[in-house]
C-alpha cells in the first residue's frame, strides 16, 4: 500500500515536473507549435496599381499570373513528350525544359514564369488530361504592357520578380514610384481539417491586402504613339543617330507626349539593349543652340534693352578676345533688325545685341528659365543640364551662351523654357503625373504641386513669339517647312555643334521648337534630331516633323485657328 | 365591480337538516402515491438530446459542405476572373494605337488635313479645309507581333 503511494507520488511530481517545463520555460514556443498545428496562412498579393494615360487608357496593367513548375522527381520519366508538349503550349524552349524536368536531384524547377492565370491553368489541366504528372502551379503576378513601345522611354517595366516573390522594377516610372504602386500585402490565417480543406467555424484572421494606387500621367497614349512615329520617320529619313519629340500643353505645363527614339517594347524589354531603358529626352544634355536664342532675346526685351525693330547692321565676322564668330551662311555686312537677327538666326546679331545685357544678368534669366537645374517630373536618372556660373563663365563663353552653344539642356529643359514664353512670360513647371503622386524618396510630384514663376513680362513674352513667327515666314525665314497650314505659329529652328566624348565632333544637333496659335498657345512642341547625316538643319528636319506633330495636336483637341493676320515685323532696314 | 347577483335563501327542515350535516361531515382521504410514469420524460429528455446532437451534425455538416461550396465557388471566381482579364489583355493588345494605326492603314486610311471650324454663331469658316491626301507619305507601322509569354531568364 505504502508503495503504491510512492509509486503514484513520483509519476505524479513527473507530471508537475513536465507542466513547470511546458508553463514555465518556454510557453510561447509550445503555444506556437499547437496553433501551427493544421494552422494555415497565405499571402493576399496586392495588386499593383496601373499606369495609366490621361484618358485612362492603360500604358501598364497587372494580371492575376502563375509560374508553372515541375518536380523532377515526376516529370523525368516522361520528359521529352512533356518537354515537347510545354514547348508547344507555353512558348518555351525545348531543350531548356527538357534539362530542367530531368534534372537530378531536385523537387521544384521553374519551367514558366509569369504565365496568365487563364493560360497557365489550361496548360497544366491540358497536361493532365494527356497523363503527365508532376506540374504545378503558383502565384506569380504578371505586368503587362498593353502599348508596348509606346511611352516604354516613360513606363519602365519591371523585371522577373525575385525570389521571394517581391517586384523588381528596372526602369522608368515603374522604378521612381514602385512603393507608390505597389501597396502592401495582406494575410490570411485558417485553420485547416485533415483534407486541407478550411473549417468553418475555426480561428481565421484576415488582413486585408491594400493594393497599389493607380498612376495617372498626363501623357496623351495617341499622341505620344504619334510622336513616336513623326520622330522616328524624321531620324530615319534624315539618317540621324537619335532624337527626341515632346509636346506640352501650354497653360497647365502637362506633357502630352515626350518620345525618344530608338526606344524599346516595353513587353519585351529583353530584345532591346540596356541603353535604351532610360528617357534621355531628360538623362542627356546636349547643346541647344539657335533655339536659346529666343530665350537670350527674351530676357533683352523683359530687362528693356531693345525693341523689335531696333536695327543693327551685322557684319560678316565678328572677331572677339579668344575667335572669330560666324553666321552659318556667308553674307557682308547686312542691315538687320533684331526680328531679322531671330528669323535669319544670326549668330553675330545675337551676340551684338547681347552685348547690352549687364553682368550676369543673363545668366539669372536662363536659369529662371529653368536652364541648369532639374525639372523633377518624377524620372530618376535626370540630368541638370550645365549651366556654367562664377569663373566658368567669362566673356566668351557668355557670347556662345547667347546664341546656345557652351551650355548643355535636356529635351524637357528646352521645352519648358520655350513654354514660358508661349504662356505670356509665365513658366509653369512641366509635369508627367496628373493630379499628385509620391516618389519612392517622399517627393510629391505632379500637376497638382507645379509651381509657376514669372520669368519675363508678358509684353516682353508677345514680342519675342511675334519675332519667333517671323522665322517661319515663306520668304525671309529659314523654317518654312514648320508651318501648319491655317494657324499662325511661332518658332525656331537649332543646328548645334555636338559635343561627343568631351570634344566637338564635327556633327550637329537640328532642332525645332515652336508653338501655335502664337497669339493663343496651345501647346509647346519641340523635336531634336541627333547627328543628321543628310547635311539637314533644324529648318528642314525638326521643321516638317514639328509640324505634322503640331497639327496633329491642333486637330487632336479641336483648337480652331485664331484668324488673325500673322506678324509681320520687319527683318530688314 | 358591478354588484353581487341577488342570492335566494332558504330554509331546510331540521331533519334535513341533519342529514345533510351527516353527509358532509369530512374524512381524511387516503393518501394517492400516484407515481407519474417516468418513460414518456426519459424519451423526450432523449428525443432532445438526440435531436440535438443530430441537429448539430447535420448543422456541422451542412457548414462544411457551405465551405466546400464556397472554395468551390471561389475556384470559379478566380479562373472566371483570370478569363475575363485574358480577355481583357487581349482586347487591349488590339486597341493599342500601333495595331490600330495597322489596320488603318491596311484599309487605306490617312492622317486626315488640317480641319475647319465652322463658327455657328457668325457663320464664319476658320482654317483651310483640305482633301485627306493618300500620297503623304503617313506613317504606316509595321505588323505588331503577337503577344509572346515571357519566359525564365
Amino acid at each position: 500500500m505504502r508503495a503504491g503511494f510512492v509509486v503514484v507520488a513520483m509519476v505524479l511530481s513527473l507530471f508537475g515536473a513536465r507542466l513547470v517545463q511546458l508553463q514555465g520555460v518556454d510557453p510561447h514556443q509550445y503555444a506556437a507549435m499547437a496553433a501551427a498545428e493544421g494552422s494555415v496562412s497565405v499571402i493576399l498579393p496586392a495588386e499593383r496599381g496601373d499606369i495609366l494615360d490621361r484618358n485612362g487608357e492603360p500604358l501598364a496593367d497587372s494580371i492575376d499570373g502563375l509560374m508553372v513548375v515541375a518536380d523532377p522527381s515526376l516529370t523525368s520519366a516522361d520528359a521529352p513528350r512533356l518537354a515537347a508538349f510545354l514547348s508547344h503550349r507555353l512558348d518555351v524552349d525545348y531543350l531548356v525544359a527538357l534539362r530542367r524536368l530531368r534534372e537530378p536531384d531536385s523537387r521544384f524547377q521553374y519551367i514558366a514564369r509569369q504565365v496568365p492565370a487563364a493560360k497557365a491553368r489550361d496548360v497544366v489541366a491540358a497536361a493532365e488530361d494527356k497523363g503527365f504528372r508532376g506540374l504545378f502551379t503558383r502565384e506569380d503576378p504578371v505586368r503587362t504592357y498593353p502599348a508596348r513601345d509606346v511611352g516604354a522611354n516613360l513606363v519602365g517595366f519591371l523585371g522577373t520578380p525575385r525570389k521571394d516573390g517581391s517586384t523588381r522594377p528596372l526602369a522608368g516610372l515603374e522604378t521612381s514610384f514602385n512603393r507608390y504602386l505597389s501597396g502592401h500585402d495582406g494575410e490570411a490565417r485558417y485553420q485547416v481539417g485533415a483534407s486541407g480543406s478550411r473549417i468553418p467555424l475555426g480561428d481565421n484572421t484576415v488582413d486585408e491586402p491594400r493594393d497599389g494606387q493607380d498612376l495617372t500621367l498626363t501623357i496623351d497614349r495617341d499622341l505620344q504613339w504619334y510622336c513616336q512615329q513623326v520622330l522616328a520617320q524624321a531620324v530615319k529619313s534624315s539618317r540621324g543617330d537619335s532624337g527626341l519629340a515632346t509636346v506640352m500643353d501650354t497653360r497647365t505645363g502637362e506633357v502630352l507626349c515626350l518620345a525618344d527614339y530608338p526606344t524599346y517594347d516595353a513587353s519585351r524589354p529583353d530584345l532591346s539593349p540596356e541603353s535604351l531603358y532610360s528617357s534621355r529626352a531628360l538623362t542627356d544634355p546636349y547643346e541647344p543652340g539657335s533655339v536659346e536664342k529666343a530665350l537670350t532675346m527674351a530676357g533683352l526685351l523683359d530687362a528693356g534693352k531693345v525693341t523689335p525693330r531696333q536695327k543693327y547692321k551685322v557684319p560678316g565676322q565678328l572677331l572677339r578676345q579668344d575667335r572669330p564668330i560666324n553666321d552659318y551662311f556667308e553674307h557682308g555686312t547686312i542691315k538687320l533688325t533684331l526680328a531679322g537677327i531671330l528669323a535669319k538666326s544670326s549668330n553675330i546679331g545675337t551676340v551684338m545685341a547681347a552685348d547690352t545685357y549687364g553682368r550676369g544678368q543673363l545668366r539669372s534669366y536662363l536659369e529662371k528659365f529653368g536652364l541648369g537645374k532639374r525639372t523633377g517630373v518624377g524620372l530618376g536618372g535626370e540630368s541638370p543640364g550645365i549651366l556654367p556660373d562664377g569663373s566658368m563663365w567669362t566673356s566668351q563663353t557668355g557670347d556662345r551662351i547667347a546664341f546656345g552653344q557652351s551650355l548643355s539642356v535636356t529635351g524637357l529643359q528646352m521645352t519648358a523654357a520655350i513654354n514660358t514664353i508661349a504662356n505670356g512670360g509665365e513658366r509653369v513647371d512641366p509635369s508627367l503625373v496628373r493630379g499628385t503622386a509620391t516618389l519612392d524618396d517622399g517627393t510629391t510630384v505632379g500637376t497638382g504641386v507645379a509651381n509657376r514663376e514669372r520669368v519675363v513680362s508678358e509684353e516682353a513674352a508677345r514680342q519675342t513669339s511675334e519675332m519667333m513667327e517671323r522665322v517661319l515666314d515663306p520668304e525671309e525665314g529659314v523654317a518654312k517647312g514648320a508651318a501648319v497650314p491655317g494657324y499662325r505659329v511661332a518658332g525656331k529652328t537649332g543646328t548645334a555643334q555636338r559635343v561627343v566624348d568631351g570634344v566637338y565632333d564635327g556633327s550637329f544637333s537640328v532642332s525645332f521648337a515652336g508653338f501655335a496659335p502664337a497669339d493663343d498657345p496651345r501647346f509647346t512642341a519641340y523635336v531634336v534630331v541627333h547627328n543628321p547625316r543628310n547635311g539637314g538643319g533644324g529648318g528642314s528636319v525638326g521643321g516638317p516633323a514639328f509640324a505634322k506633330i503640331m497639327g496633329y495636336a491642333l486637330r487632336r483637341y479641336a483648337v480652331p485657328p485664331t484668324g488673325t493676320p500673322p506678324s509681320r515685323l520687319p527683318i530688314t532696314w | 365591480m358591478s354588484s353581487p347577483a341577488p342570492q335566494r335563501r332558504t330554509r331546510l327542515a331540521p331533519h334535513l337538516a341533519g342529514a345533510a350535516v351527516g353527509r358532509a361531515r369530512l374524512a381524511v382521504v387516503p393518501r394517492l402515491r400516484s407515481r407519474a410514469p417516468r418513460v414518456p420524460f426519459v424519451v423526450l429528455v432523449s428525443m432532445l438530446l438526440l435531436t440535438g446532437v443530430v441537429g448539430l451534425l447535420l448543422f456541422n455538416t451542412s457548414m462544411q459542405q457551405a465551405s466546400f461550396t464556397a472554395a468551390r465557388l471561389e475556384d470559379q471566381a478566380e479562373v472566371l476572373a483570370a478569363r475575363e482579364q485574358a480577355l481583357t489583355l487581349q482586347l487591349e493588345e488590339m486597341r493599342n494605337p500601333t495595331e490600330v494605326a495597322r489596320q488603318a492603314c491596311a484599309l487605306g486610311m490617312v492622317i486626315g488635313p488640317p480641319a475647319a471650324f465652322l463658327d455657328l454663331r457668325t457663320g464664319t469658316v476658320e482654317g483651310k479645309p483640305g482633301a485627306a491626301d493618300a500620297s503623304t507619305p503617313a506613317p504606316c507601322p509595321g505588323a505588331a507581333r503577337p503577344a509572346a509569354q515571357r519566359g525564365v531568364r
